[in-house]
């Protein structure tokens, strides 16, 4: 065994325990600094984010394997101060292929709560400085958080699990907003009530070059305090028919029971339109516009149902994606482990050059001792021919303990070299 | 060199476009990560390798471009055609290919079936000639550019009010920006065809003042067709204009340019397959007296 993992995420760890588990990027680092004294020579990465927390180890000298998964549940526990009979059941524990396929699956974001959603990749990378800076961090883990890196940008790049967006305010901004208006910089946002989705929406609005926001509630101090908050302009809520003829995007999420804009609110704010184009994005539920306006000409009117079911179609999409995703992760691992495996077996081929190259030279030293009229040019071609020689006999042993590689561990391979050629560890 | 040059047909630029088409329409079907490059490399060389054809005409035979219906039409489509990789590189993911290339593909099939013999020219007539052949190619360009415009701006609007999200390798642009192509163009097809038709007015005149080449007759078919366009084109962009304050004006001026490219391909039609004294040398005194109403 050179590498092993315990964890636990969203979907087998509660809510209660997961927040008890979590560590802080203080407490991260001090966990692995007596990971370090705990287990020295080892290496270790401790991966923790609102929906899991994973410690991967490794040890590459097989003298000295990595902590097994039991231990390293113990180690968590005792780093959170939780009884670990707890988490036996919740978390868990993993060794060498599954290990590497886990972590490669999680930076590629399949493992997470939104499938392909891309902060997990800043999260492992985070995980691994912080490693690094703790000093537990080593060449095997450097070799597996790369490879994972990798393989999620791979991901990235060949599939489009990570292109379809999820969010409500995210769609309705991105999908939608920005299929009517080519800009918005120079368009007039107006924000009525002060629901959750506000906030968000709005700073979606505002990446896409919104500035002029006006916010409208039925309280004015609200209303002043959310303005102040958004870097807003605070309207009165009396003005509603006239902030609505001069706005061209609507983001309402009050929380009134019936709704807030009728279709004679309206129709006083259309007259003075000018024709031009209203998207309204009415994310309250229950909805703050009557249905009926958006079947006026101009107006283009999206309900939180209406956007939730093109947040379902992008996550089918996603979920087509996975197949192909899965593919690139299984790929992956065959090479990190196949070169994990060849890297196994570099001392025995070192110990049978050497060997070999001994031998030769023993036996160049006595034909040179017999043969003293040789001139150097004839040493160096014989010295060459000797080199040649035995890289030709080596070569066929060496090729099947590489191809022997790829498939695992080539123990019975480099056991039968070692008795064969008197290898000694 | 010259000798690959001079080797250039008409079917080696047309399959170019035909092969990035068949990659603009296979969007649809599949996904692939080389059809973009593709696409630009089969339309990048169909658009070198008809500016070429289009430079070694223009050299070596006794013609220039907009001279002859045939120059004409493969000169529209070389325009439409680099506005198109032009398009397509700035937005590789718009799929406007699907739309301007069967209309590039569509003039350089009517040029195959035009004349490649010169319009007669007189060096007093040369330059109305070219202002009117210009301006006519001008306002065929910007029709087919509104059309395509208000083709999207159709999709694009049914799509958003179906409520259905973008689909990954078929994103359109935004209907503002749609809206406000459509609209212009209109605008430029009106005034282009308008100038194009009065140049020729004037060209006409000139002709018949100096008695150089042979005029053509007011009820001549192609002074109709092209009297029927400017007339449509001109009513279009003004009702496009009037109702642009209206919050179904872009809607209207999409279905105007659509319109508005039905007459123009009517038009083409009418002109390739009906007869007109239009483009034609000069009848000999001896010919013009024994049958005044002959046709070559």
């Amino acid at each position: 065994m050179t590498l092993a993992f315990v964890g636990g995420t969203h979907r087998t760890v509660p809510l209660a325990l997961r927040e008890r588990l979590a560590f802080s990027a203080e407490q991260a680092a001090e966990a692995l600094v007596r990971f370090r004294e705990r287990f020295p020579g080892q290496e270790g990465v401790l991966l923790s984010t609102c929906n899991r927390v994973e410690f991967y180890a490794a040890g590459e000298r097989s003298d000295v394997p990595p902590p097994p998964p039991d231990q390293l549940l113990s180690f968590l526990a005792e780093c959170r101060g939780i009884d670990a009979d707890l988490l036996t059941p919740v978390l868990a524990g993993d060794r060498d292929e599954a290990v590497v396929r886990h972590l490669f699956s999680v930076a590629a974001g399949l493992d997470s709560m939104v499938l392909g959603e891309p902060q997990i990749v800043a999260q492992v990378k985070q995980a691994w400085s912080l490693a690094q800076e703790s000093r537990t961090a080593g060449p095997l883990t450097g070799e597996m958080f790369q490879a994972a890196l990798r393989t999620a940008k791979r991901v990235t790049t060949e599939t489009a699990i990570g292109r379809e967006r999820l969010s409500i305010p995210s769609v309705a901004v991105a999908d939608f907003a920005s299929g009517v208006f080519e800009r918005f910089d120079d368009k007039r946002i107006l924000l009525i009530g002060a629901g959750k989705m506000a906030g968000e929406t709005l700073r979606y609005l505002r990446a896409a070059g919104a500035r002029d926001i006006v916010v409208v509630n039925r309280t004015a101090g609200r209303a002043d305090e959310l303005a102040g908050r958004l870097g807003a302009r605070a309207g009165r809520f009396e003005d509603l028919a006239a902030e609505l003829s001069a706005a061209d995007l609507v983001v309402s999420t009050t929380g009134a029971t019936e709704p807030v804009v009728s279709p004679e609110l309206f129709g006083q704010a259309e007259s003075r339109r000018g024709g031009r184009p209203l998207v309204v994005l009415d994310l309250a539920v229950p909805r703050d516009f009557d249905p009926r306006i958006g079947q006026r000409p101009g107006v283009w009117l999206y309900s939180v149902d209406d956007l939730a079911a093109a947040c379902d179609a992008n996550r089918k999409s996603r979920q087509r994606e996975l197949p192909a995703a899965l593919t690139i992760i299984d790929e992956e691992t065959q090479r990190f482990m196949g070169d994990l495996h060849h890297r196994s077996t570099a001392p025995v081929i070192e110990r049978l050059r050497a060997g070999w190259s001994e031998t030769g030279e023993a036996e160049l030293d006595r034909l040179f001792r017999r043969l003293p009229t040789l001139d150097d040019a004839a040493r160096a071609e014989i010295r060459q021919a000797f080199d040649r020689y035995a890289a030709k006999l080596l070569h066929p042993p060496l090729a099947s303990l590489r191809s022997e590689s790829r498939a695992g561990s080539p123990h019975g391979l480099l056991d039968a070299l070692k008795r064969l050629f008197d290898l000694k560890d | 060199m010259v000798e690959f040059v001079s080797g250039i047909s008409v079917v080696c630029f047309a399959a170019s476009y035909a092969v990035a088409l068949l990659c603009e329409a296979s969007r649809l079907l599949f996904r692939s990560g080389v059809r973009g490059a593709a696409m630009i490399a089969f339309a990048a060389a169909g658009l070198v390798a008809h500016t070429l054809f289009l430079g070694w005409r223009a050299t070596h035979e006794p013609a220039v471009p907009l001279s002859s219906a045939f120059d004409w039409y493969l000169l529209a489509a070389w325009v439409l055609a680099g506005g198109y990789l032009w398009l397509t590189i700035a937005n590789p993911r718009t799929p406007v290919g699907l739309f301007m290339l069967p209309v590039v593909l569509g003039l350089i099939g009517a040029a195959q079936v035009s004349s490649r013999a010169p319009f007669p020219q007189s060096p007093a007539t040369q330059i109305w000639g070219a202002i009117h052949g210009s301006f006519n190619l001008a306002a065929s360009v910007a029709v087919a550019i509104g059309a395509l415009a208000g083709c999207l701006w159709l999709i694009q609007a049914g799509r958003l009010a179906r409520k259905q999200p973008p689909l990954r390798s078929f994103r359109l642009p935004s209907l503002e920006r749609l809206a406000h192509t459509t609209e212009r163009t209109l605008a430029i097809a009106a005034w282009t065809a308008a100038a194009g038709f009065f140049s020729g007015i004037i060209l006409n005149a000139v002709n018949r003042q100096r008695g150089l080449l042979e005029t053509v007759p007011w009820n001549d078919p192609v002074v109709l067709r092209m009297a029927g366009l400017v007339v449509w084109l001109v009513t279009a962009a003004a009702a496009a204009r009037i109702t642009s304050r209206r919050a179904d004006g872009p809607r209207i001026a999409s279905w105007l340019s659509l319109v508005s490219f039905g007459v123009l391909t009517a038009s083409i039609l009418w002109g390739l397959f009906g007869t007109t004294r239009h483009g034609v040398p000069p009848i000999q005194p001896a010919a013009a007296h024994a049958d005044p109403e002959a046709t070559p």
